[in-house]
């Protein structure tokens, strides 16, 4: 994968390999924490230390107002991050390589923000839906093969993630 | 007590005058817990972001957070301490908050 400064408030995401789209073209339904509780607590946790000196009604009722008013919130921003990548990433094309085909497509530097949310929450879901290990850049070969696609894939989100960082939102 | 700017008086104990007072100026402290996901560059970046923190210390704190398991990022008043924690959490970092004795 590259990323190229256009100089048009876009940047080019090119020489994708095909393993590389596939990989994020799986990049929305794999946010989706349904049907993993750990997943869904790490991604809308209480807003209270575990640690707080804090009596059980207080806590309650600061968990409660927090799930009634500010995890929708949290959610609607969520959802749309996952809508703009998706698009971004329908607009992908095919541009032949010498050796093999390649994908290419346009992030605008405006969406940045949006790809590294989709990207971060479909990463923090795939680690507690294959529980992965908490260790950077661990790709054994897991005997499970389901495992071992999962790590790849998070790896990936996590290069292009490190990408946008430092070439799109860092700031020095 | 009266409440200012009102001619409303309500009656209220002493006892329950401190606590009410005590919740309003106790400060709070927002907390940053590692957890193996968030990649080290995002958490200094976002922490620059939110706070203005200088790339010196926003790094110093994702570095306590990676070693010591949690970081405080921030403390002062509860109703600021919330909106921090809701735009850390925006950002999927690991944020939540607790009052200090």
């Amino acid at each position: 994968m590259e990323l190229i400064n256009n100089d048009d408030d876009t940047w080019t995401l090119s020489k994708v390999s095909e393993l590389e789209h596939l990989m994020l073209s799986r990049l929305p339904e794999s946010a989706d924490s349904t049907g993993c509780e750990e997943a869904g607590n790490r991604l809308f946790p209480s807003p209270i230390s575990p640690e707080a000196d804090l009596d059980n009604e207080k806590k309650s009722s600061a968990d409660s107002d927090w799930k009634e008013y500010i995890e929708p919130e949290l959610r609607v921003e969520f959802m749309d991050s996952l809508k703009i990548v998706a698009d971004d990433l329908g607009k992908a094309q095919i541009a032949k390589d010498e050796e093999a085909n390649c994908y290419e497509f346009n992030i605008p530097t405006a969406h940045a923000d949006h790809w590294c949310s989709a990207l971060n929450q479909a990463r923090i879901v795939i680690h507690y839906r294959y529980d992965l290990p908490d260790e950077d850049g661990v790709l054994d070969m897991d005997p499970n093969p389901e495992k071992w696609m999962a790590t790849l894939q998070s790896e990936i989100y996590g290069t292009l993630m490190e990408f946008l960082i430092k070439k799109v939102l860092w700031v020095a | 007590m009266l409440i200012e700017g009102s001619n409303v008086e309500i009656e209220t104990s002493p006892v329950a005058e401190v606590e009410v007072l005590d919740q309003v100026t106790q400060p709070w402290q927002v907390m940053i817990l590692n957890d193996p996901v968030n990649l080290m560059s995002f958490v200094t970046l976002i922490l620059r972001r939110i706070f203005g923190y200088s790339e010196e210390k926003a790094t110093d704190l994702m570095l306590e957070v990676h070693h010591e398991g949690s970081a405080i990022v921030w403390t002062g008043e509860r109703e600021k301490a919330e909106l921090y924690v809701q735009q850390l959490q925006t950002h999927q970092l690991y944020a939540v908050m607790e009052p200090i004795d």
